[in-house]
């Protein structure tokens, strides 16, 4: 594990540079007022907080935005109809991170982004805790663990458990 | 349709990951004066209008276009910025290629400028706040900070990049010693590019390897540097070109296509790029460009391409998606040579974005190391005659995408 956190430079050509005068300044990027509309996320939410899953599709190009969208981009309409999505969900794509836990070690997670069954779009997710780096795949088929209380948020699925794999006693 | 267009020359500043010699104008300056050197008989004034960009966030340095004006000789000629992210310098080549085309009267000779100076502010910060919007509304839908700077944890660029890479990886079934293998011949050829950055001349498959993930399946010998550099392309009529050097270079195709965003939806929804390596929008600024330039054969009629791709396996998936090989077959050709200097169709002879990366600068070093080659002046040229030569850029959350196609005939008529 040591290597992985170890930041090795490869050598390269290098060539020195004269330094000329450097004056130090703060450019501050605090504070936004970013604005946005949610009114359509408003019917999605409140399912949420009854652990169900809808997105709403677009009547142009028929696809299903789940966290649902304002405006799809390829038809320039409001998708106006809502529809159901199911809990099954797949690994669409995913990457390792190494990631220092409280203890400071090292440890590797994989990251994901997952496709619900019954929607065209992938959101953000996370697997269950435990869930071995080896075992990740794309397509790697997930189920959502809900909260116990949900709130009406998207953290309400606190992350995905590994769904069992019904041909392992025939391999 | 406008009337034809000609690059002349193309100039480089030198690169390196601290420029502190020199500011940003002196820097911008320096590309200019090469730029300019190849063209002996044009002066200054010869200059009618100038194009000018960068990402002022990434230095915290806002408008450089009009205190650096006098640096570039643009006093009381007309002056525009574009900022584009990512595409910037290609955004730019292809402002310089509009200002020529449009037939503005008086204006024939263009000077297109790309630059940045990233060592004097903290581009993580610059990026950030471009992503901001996004991440701020995915907070208050009720996803942590937490979790999603573990979502963006690679830092920056990587961390979209890497889901595109494991994409990729997926799909056409290679090993990471294919990607170390574009690096090396990418690091290799930046060490005969007298501007380039990270020159590694004696580089091996093993030493990329040796080194650790920043986020799997990358490495941090495989990604791109941080570089200070500048860029200047001189544009002009088919006329005045002729006058101006032996081998004008004529644009016969340009497009700047966006798709949507991967990774990241738009406010807090999904991204339907599910696929984040199908890259639906390089395939149709290929189409676009093509179709202009008359090319139905790219793999045939294409002989050197400079592809924008700081990460190796964006290298491999671009060579795809532009038409210069057929689908998972980039692997191969890296293997076989064919994309060496001196093989059948070279890719990134002066190094690439992998080697050398000033964000504002590098899409539009694509298209002017992809001029010099047909000029037969580029700093690494590669031994064959290079008649039809193509260059592109990246830029958002992998969804914009420039291209321009370069040849040393003008565009055919089509009636
Ligand atoms: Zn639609």
């Amino acid at each position: 594990m040591s290597k992985q956190t170890q930041r090795k430079s490869m050598k390269y050509e290098k060539k020195e540079y004269k330094k000329t005068r450097t004056m130090e300044a703060n450019w501050y990027l605090s504070s936004y007022n970013y604005k946005f509309n949610i009114t359509h996320m408003q019917p999605f939410l409140k399912k949420m907080k009854q652990k169900k899953l809808i997105g709403n599709k677009c009547s142009g190009c028929n696809r299903v935005f789940y966290p649902p969208r304002l405006v799809c981009g390829e038809c320039l309409v409001k998708p106006d109809r809502w529809v159901d999505i199911r809990e099954t969900a797949r690994v669409a794509t995913y990457v390792i991170a190494y990631l220092k836990n409280e203890e400071g070690e090292v440890e590797e997670r994989p990251l994901v982004l997952v496709q619900h069954d019954g929607c065209d779009t992938t959101s953000i997710a996370e697997l269950a805790p435990g869930v071995d780096v080896k075992d990740t795949y794309i397509g790697l088929p997930v189920r959502a663990h809900w909260k116990d209380e949900p709130e009406g948020g998207l953290e309400d699925i606190e992350y995905y458990d590994l769904m069992e794999d019904d041909a392992e006693d025939l391999q | 349709m406008g009337r034809q267009v000609a690059i002349t020359s193309a100039g480089f500043s030198e690169h390196a990951s601290k420029r502190s010699d020199v500011s940003m104008p002196e820097l911008v300056n320096e590309a200019i004066e090469d730029c300019l050197t190849k063209v002996p008989s044009v002066e200054l004034d010869d200059i009618d209008a100038f194009v000018n960009g960068n990402m002022p966030a990434f230095e915290g340095s806002n408008l450089p276009e009009l205190w650096m004006t006098d640096w570039m000789g643009a006093r009381n000629k007309p002056l525009m910025r574009i900022t584009t992210g990512g595409t910037t310098g290609g955004s730019v080549a292809i402002g310089g290629y509009y200002t020529v085309t449009a037939e503005l009267p008086g204006i024939d000779t263009v000077l297109a400028v790309a630059f940045e100076q990233q060592s004097q502010g903290d581009t993580s910060v610059g990026l950030a706040s471009v992503a901001y919007g996004e991440i701020s509304i995915l907070n208050s839908l009720g996803i942590s900070y937490g979790q999603l700077n573990r979502l963006l944890s690679g830092g920056a660029a990587i961390g979209v990049a890497a889901y595109q890479a494991t994409n990729y990886m997926s799909k056409s079934k290679i090993t990471e010693e294919d990607l170390a293998r574009v690096v090396v011949q990418n690091r290799r050829n930046a060490a005969k590019t007298w501007w380039a950055h990270l020159k590694m001349p004696d580089l091996t498959i093993e030493d990329v390897l040796d080194t650790p993930y920043i986020q799997y399946p990358l490495r941090y010998g495989m990604v791109c540097p941080a570089s200070d550099g500048a860029v200047a392309m001189l544009f002009t009529t088919e006329e005045k070109a002729k006058d101006m050097c032996d081998i004008p270079v004529y644009v016969n195709g340009v497009a700047s296509v966006a798709n949507e965003t991967a990774v990241l939806g738009y406010d807090g929804s999904g991204s339907a790029q599910v696929d984040p390596s199908a890259q639906i929008g390089a395939m149709k600024s290929a189409e676009l460009a093509y179709s202009q330039a008359g090319i139905s054969f790219p793999r045939k009629e294409i002989d050197y391409a400079e592809v924008y791709a700081p990460f190796p396996n964006q290298e491999l998936m671009w060579d795809e998606k532009l038409g210069l090989f057929e689908e998972t077959t980039a692997p191969e050709m890296y293997e076989t040579g064919v994309t060496a200097r001196d093989g059948e169709l070279p890719v990134n002879c002066s190094g690439g974005v992998n080697s050398t990366n000033a964000i504002g600068a590098s899409a539009m070093e694509r298209p002017a190391v992809a001029a010099l080659q047909i000029m037969g002046k580029a700093s690494n040229q590669v031994p064959k005659t290079v008649h039809t030569s193509i260059g592109s850029g990246w830029g958002g959350s992998l969804n914009f995408i420039t291209l321009m196609v370069m040849s040393d005939e003008p565009k055919r008529k089509w009636k």
